[in-house]
């Protein structure tokens, strides 16, 4: 092997065929490659320390390349879009290329809108190398210099003679060659492939049946289990149960009971029903010890304490933002808005539940799980049976959603116990009543915005508050006076002299994480909200208000318009309707939604029209950037609309789909969506974006409809 | 448990399992279908429709003893010898699948939609596509199914 590091941290490893041809059983030449880590200086990554590649490339005996990669395909199409870059670079055409996941991966974690801005440049990268080396056995085969030969298609030809190689060809000599330390890249406008609406390489599977999820992996002498937590969160099981009938084990994890059967249906059965019960006994008498502050844990109890805190409470420190002089100039301002907003915790709702396969042998460990994070699952692994990290095998399944949740090991770390005491390879499982009442939510929040306006209504100052429960801390990745939560307020888009951001912890103990957007899930809607109410007390328009506040910012100036336009804003809302607008700035990008709603009845909102306008500076695949936004608008109405999980001493009150609604087909608006392309300088990313501006947007809309502004989150 | 023989994609099916037991888990741990889902458990989310005699059924509250005598389609059996049937190569030709883990479900029922209504309206599409879907898909679902009645694409 040799290794040769990048500046742009691609770095290109030759191996021999021998190792793919274990992995998956088809015997190709692999070029392997390592990626720049996914989330730059977060404290997570800082976590995800351990193996060196991330991803390779195999060039199959039919002349078809696969590209795997170690980052989690949940839907957003990552696959896909860098395949497309290395693909790009390789000189074949997107019907040679093929996708799979990286068995394991324990530098790379998805999220954080990361996956293709990130590795962008290094599968472009990776792509090239691989072809000069491709074009440099070539030659040699063909007793030419490699300047004289071209690539296309997957085919070498030398230019002098017409002569040709095809990749398989010539890849195992190409695999031994040093890679290139500077491969060129093609430019921008000869570009055949990134850029371009290919086509999904991971749909085939989605329609025939065929496409492996977590919960469908099936390896030979598995057992299933399914697990029931604590019904209130932190309690434990006060005895082990008796074994139910059917079943081969009943397993005491302490804070849950995992039931074992040779299939799904007992566990699930036993774990699943009787969830409705508020009694601290369930099924055959089992008693639970309440957690120590059970009380604490209940909705009303955490809003008291964030109110106290918001008054009262000490920032984090540093201040999250502080220009100016925000709160001189708040105080002093001729004209002022204050309004605090609140959200809910919100639970995740991905479509498959938190699974993990778990096979144990002496000394190694094979995981099959639907995983943001397969470093973290090997390290799981590891500090749970003592096999070494590098003994353990993670294969990524598609992943049926992630959302934030399958980053989280809880699950995983359940399937390893069980496959630890039953002995036998283990696919555990939760109910859908324990993903929704067990989630690590989105956290609850209040963020309280002051904006100080000149005598003319231009703000002046700005000051933004945010009391809530910290998924960093809970993890111990910041300490008690750090911030978090603050993504959405610092760094806004808007020309306002003298910003002042603050975050003040809130110590409630409910489980939260990391839910599509983070931050900018909550703080989007406080800030847009706030910017459309000092609109009202300023005598604005709020998009001509917003038009000042941008003067000169010409990306953010660009998909207001742009969204403004599509729905009509200067022409006004048809009788009976109104037009509401937001505009969120984050993971690199610019999102700005424009909803058309009416109220036909109490109790409802019909969203008419959503008109998008999203600026990613380039997209890699428009039809990826398109689904993004139409599924992040859909994502944003259900969450804005319905979504909560209140806490009664501990206990959640989401459990199913008949207590958490998500909209549905029939109640889904027309979606437009442009896509503005300001420059691949600018290259963001696109798979969360598009939720933040949907709560403010329609809060927005449902002011100017009917007058009463909605602060509190869900609508209904 | 109880040997019994039911009828899946036109083949005949010997299992061994409690004639209690819901067929969806038949499918999945036994049979090896996997490509229908288990999503809610409680009949709402719809991503383990199966068709019932051409019906578009939920399979993780039918149960196997009420079974033995109806044909049962799962999306394995929507392809003729590997050749896509309309409406699946429509949900490829809109990129409509996202994570794809409701789409089964919802091609079960687009499927029997189309195969019943040569040109669905739209508000035909709403009262048959009752599958809850996160991703949010459903603009794409439109489109397949429009697209695969041969009727104008929409917004």
């Amino acid at each position: 092997m040799s290794d040769q590091l990048f500046k742009n941290g691609a770095e290109l490893i030759n191996t021999n065929v021998s190792r793919r041809a274990f992995m998956a059983g088809s015997v190709g030449t692999v070029l392997a490659f390592v990626l720049e880590s996914s989330m730059p200086g977060s404290v997570a990554n800082a976590a995800g320390a351990g193996t060196k590649i991330s991803g390779y490339l195999t060039i199959n005996p039919d002349n078809t390349v696969t590209v795997a990669f170690g980052g989690a395909e949940m839907g957003q199409g990552i696959m896909t879009g860098l395949a497309q870059c290395v693909a790009e670079e390789l000189m074949v055409d997107w019907s040679q290329v093929k996708t799979e996941s990286a068995p394991w991966a324990q530098s790379y974690i998805t999220g954080g809108s990361f996956g293709v801005r990130a590795n962008f440049v290094a599968m472009r990268t990776a792509g090239a190398q691989a072809r000069e080396m491709l074009i440099s056995a070539a030659a040699t085969s063909m007793g030419v210099p490699a300047s004289s030969c071209t690539a296309s298609a997957g085919v070498i030809t030398n230019t002098l003679n017409s002569q040709t190689r095809t990749f398989t060809s010539v890849a195992a000599d190409a695999a031994l060659l040093t890679p290139p330390a500077s491969p060129a890249l093609t430019p921008k406008a000869n570009w055949r492939i990134i850029g371009t609406r290919a086509n999904r390489t991971d749909i085939r599977g989605k329609v025939d049946g065929s496409a492996i999820f977590g919960l469908d992996v099936q390896v030979p002498g598995m057992v299933y289990a399914a697990v029931r937590h604590s019904p209130a969160i932190g309690g434990t099981l006060a005895a082990t149960p008796k074994l139910p009938a059917g079943a081969t084990h009943v397993i005491n994890l302490g804070n849950a009971v995992a039931v074992v059967a040779s299939h799904s249906w007992i566990p699930l059965d036993y774990c699943a029903i009787g969830i409705s019960s508020t009694s601290s006994t369930w099924r055959d008498g089992i008693k639970w010890t309440a957690p120590a502050g059970a009380a604490a844990m209940t909705t009303a109890a955490i809003l008291s304490t964030g109110n106290t805190l918001m008054a009262s409470g000490t920032p984090g420190s540093p201040l999250a933002e502080n220009i100016g002089t925000a709160a001189a100039n708040y105080t002093a301002a001729p004209k002022k808005f204050e309004g605090t907003y609140q959200v809910p915790f919100l639970p995740h709702v991905m479509m498959e539940v938190p699974n993990c396969t778990v096979s144990l042998s002496t000394n190694s460990a094979e995981v099959w799980a639907p995983t943001q994070a397969a470093g973290w699952v090997a390290s799981t692994v590891a500090a749970l049976t003592g096999i070494p990290t590098a003994n353990v095998t993670v294969h990524i399944t598609l992943l049926g959603a992630g959302l934030g949740r399958k980053i989280e090991q809880d699950f995983i770390a359940e399937a390893v116990k069980v496959a630890k005491i039953v002995g036998k390879p283990v696919k555990l499982f939760w109910p859908r009543e324990e993903d929704l009442s067990q989630d690590q939510y989105r956290p609850f929040g209040l963020i309280r915005v002051r904006l100080g306006m000149d005598a003319s209504g231009t703000p002046t100052a700005f000051q933004a508050r945010n009391v809530s429960v910290s998924p960093l801390f809970q993890r111990g990745w910041i300490g008690a006076t750090g911030n978090d939560n603050v993504d959405g307020l610092v760094d806004s888009p808007y020309n306002i002299p003298n910003k002042l951001v603050e975050f003040v912890r809130h110590p409630s103990t409910i489980p939260v994480g990391f839910w599509r957007s983070v931050g900018e899930s909550m703080n989007c809607f406080a800030l847009e909200s706030a910017i459309d109410e000092a609109a009202l007390i300023a005598g604005q328009d709020p998009v001509a208000f917003r038009r000042t506040l941008l003067a000169g910012k010409t990306r953010e100036l660009g998909v207001l318009n742009a969204a403004a336009t599509m729905i009509g804003w200067d022409a006004g809302a048809p009788a009976g309707h109104a037009y509401g607008i937001a505009l969120a700035s984050g993971f690199g990008s610019l999102a700005c939604l424009a909803l058309e709603v009416s109220q036909p009845a109490a109790g409802s909102l019909t969203i008419h029209r959503a008109c998008m306008a999203v600026d990613p500076g380039m997209a890699v695949n428009p039809t990826q950037v398109e689904a993004q936004m139409q599924g992040g608008i859909i994502q944003g109405l259900t969450s804005a609309l319905w979504g909560k999980t209140t806490f009664a001493n501990g206990k959640a009150s989401s459990k199913n789909f008949n207590n958490v609604r998500l909209l549905k087909m029939s109640e889904s608006p027309a979606i437009q969506v442009q896509i503005i392309e300001s420059g691949i300088q600018y290259l963001g990313g696109i798979g969360e974006v598009g939720v933040p501006p949907v709560a403010p947007a329609l809060a927005n809309a449902y002011a100017r409809l009917n007058g009463t502004r909605v602060r509190t989150l869900p609508f209904f | 448990m109880t040997v019994m023989t039911i009828n899946v994609n036109g083949v005949a099916r010997t299992v061994d399992v409690d004639p209690a037991t819901p067929l969806l888990w038949v499918l999945r741990d036994v049979l090896g279908l996997t490509g229908t889902k288990y999503g809610c458990g409680i009949e709402i989310c719809n991503a383990c429709n199966v068709w019932i005699d051409g019906s578009a059924e939920k399979a993780c509250h039918l149960l196997m003893k009420d079974v033995l005598t109806v044909k049962i389609v799962t999306v394995e059996g929507l392809a003729t010898n590997g050749v896509l049937s309309k409406i699946q190569q429509a949900f490829i030709d809109e990129q409509t699948p996202q994570c794809g883990f409701c789409q089964s479900g919802v091609l079960m029922r687009a499927a029997k939609l189309v195969n019943g209504n040569a040109k669905p309206t739209d508000a035909q599409i709403d009262a048959a596509m009752a599958n809850i879907c996160a991703c949010g898909t459903y603009p794409r679902i439109r489109a397949a199914i429009k697209r695969a009645t041969g009727q104008a694409p929409v917004v």
